[in-house]
């Protein structure tokens, strides 16, 4: 209807997240600054950059795990502001909309992998528990690990259990999925595993920010690609002209450094 | 050595059990909230932790009760000896078991933490469902040694009356004027006791470690 007039469709309504100079400090020594970022419904966004850049800190920060110390964040709605302590109301709201998957998986380890998807969707969303195995189940296949329901995590291996941290994530319905270098602990060809899983996602129209080192999945599954350095955002824009023709020098530097490996 | 005066030793090991027991079920529970007290954020609680557990550790456990028996007791309100004795044993246990706690705590790796809260569980059940299943793996084996301990700790007991192992055989050594046989009657009932506790102990944790175990 915004279109009528000629005007751009508002995209306001499809946003699911917005940063508004987000700022993080640890004591006298600041991670992020100045970062601002928009996420639409439906867009995989991965941000890459030097290690200790702020790339996990501020995927962190987007669902309150570290609290910014400047600035505002908005979740699929629920925003939060760093001059006012969020109330426990306003980051279950914001965790429920967001699902997280770790470098370390952090699967339960006294849980069958089944227990592990089924209890977060019984003690969260208040699912029957034969409804809660119904649904692990079902996104057990998805990640290609049927046969791996009734295994405990330390019998899997590491693609596998984050496969399962994928489906323990996605149980419960999440608007957003946040990746935290997912295969960085992984060795390559199992780490392709994890790819092809959130490729589908994304595919599937997941929304999705990627904190990674992977840059052929930057450039070929993200819609957008971010570069930071130093707490700050270096260049953001289509993944392709960002990968492929950098304009600041550092970002130069290091894709130069990342791809000529 | 006669069978009256096993009899009589053998009639002390529930008093004995009732003590290990109650003491160790005293500190258990009495652990938690040192141990939260320990590891919480405020200057002020932890160090009150710090202080308790210094005290209740470094005075030995047959002052704590000549101090609840012969000096509480007698003065502001009536301990009975076995109350007493379950009272300063269990004391000590609590402090010891919060720093047990505290290691195990310790020992659970963070992203536990951080997957539970990204995942929104309610913290209630981030304690029952996800933290005391992992934790009780970490402090089975410095529990049961403990226990073991402890049991042996009990003798103490005797000396305020209560008619446990170590009285009994006190008093049949006196009145027979036997020493050797009795006490090592009494010594082989406590390592009778210790034997079992540990075996289930070691039965538990290869059955927990069982299931998570590559």
């Amino acid at each position: 209807m915004a279109n009528e007039n000629g005007r751009p469709k508002v995209v306001e309504r499809d946003e699911i997240v917005r940063a508004l100079n987000v700022g993080k400090s640890f004591g006298t020594h600041k991670v992020l600054d100045g970062i601002n970022l928009t996420v639409r419904s439906g867009e995989v966004l991965a941000i890459i950059g030097p290690s200790g850049s702020g790339k996990s800190t501020l995927l962190r920060c987007l669902n309150q795990l570290e609290p910014q110390t400047e600035g505002s964040i908005t979740l699929a709605g629920i925003t939060i502001d760093a001059r006012k302590a969020a109330t426990k109301k306003q980051l279950t709201d914001l965790r429920r909309s967001a699902g997280m998957v770790f470098q370390s998986f952090n699967l339960f380890p006294h849980l069958s992998v089944l227990q592990n998807i089924s209890l977060p969707q019984q003690r969260v969303l208040g699912r029957p528990k034969a409804e809660a195995d119904i649904r692990s189940r079902a996104l057990l296949e998805r990640v290609g690990l049927a046969s791996k329901a009734d295994h405990y995590p330390v019998r899997c291996s590491g693609g596998q259990q984050q496969r399962i941290a994928i489906a323990r994530a996605l149980a419960l319905d999440p608007k957003i999925m946040l990746f935290d270098e997912p295969t960085s602990a992984l060795d390559p060809e199992l780490g392709l595993e994890v790819l092809a899983v959130m490729k589908e996602l994304a595919d599937g129209g997941m929304t999705m920010v990627v904190v990674t080192h992977e840059m052929h999945f930057a450039e070929t599954v993200s819609n957008r690609v971010m570069i930071m350095a130093d707490g700050r955002v270096l260049e953001e824009g289509p993944s392709q002209s960002i990968m492929r023709d950098p304009q600041t020098e550092r970002a130069q530097r290091f894709l130069q450094a990342v791809k000529n490996r | 050595m006669s069978a009256e005066s096993l009899l009589v030793i053998l009639s002390g090991i529930p008093w004995t059990l009732a003590i290990t027991a109650g003491a160790f079920t005293m500190g258990a529970i009495l652990g938690i909230p040192l141990c939260a007290m320990r590891v919480s954020r405020s200057w002020l609680l932890r160090s009150m932790a710090i202080v308790i557990v210094l005290i209740l550790r470094s005075v030995p456990p047959i002052v704590w009760l000549f101090l609840l028996y012969f000096g509480i007791g007698s003065g502001f309100f009536q301990v009975g000896p076995m109350q007493a004795s379950i009272v300063a044993l269990g004391l000590i246990t609590g402090a010891n078991l919060s720093e047990i706690y505290r290691g195990a705590l310790k020992s659970i790796h963070p992203g536990q933490w951080e997957a539970s809260h990204a995942l929104n569980m309610p913290r209630w059940s981030v304690f029952i469902d996800i933290m005391v299943p992992q934790l009780v793996r970490v402090i089975l084996p410095s529990a049961t040694s403990y226990i073991i301990g402890l049991l042996k700790d009990s003798a103490i007991a005797s000396t305020v009356g209560v008619t446990e192992i170590a009285f009994q055989a006190n008093f049949i050594s006196r009145r027979h004027f036997q020493g050797l046989e009795v006490f090592a009657v009494a010594g082989l009932f406590y390592i009778l006791i210790s034997l079992p506790v540990a075996a289930v102990a070691r039965y538990s944790d290869g059955v927990l470690r069982a299931k998570v175990a590559r």
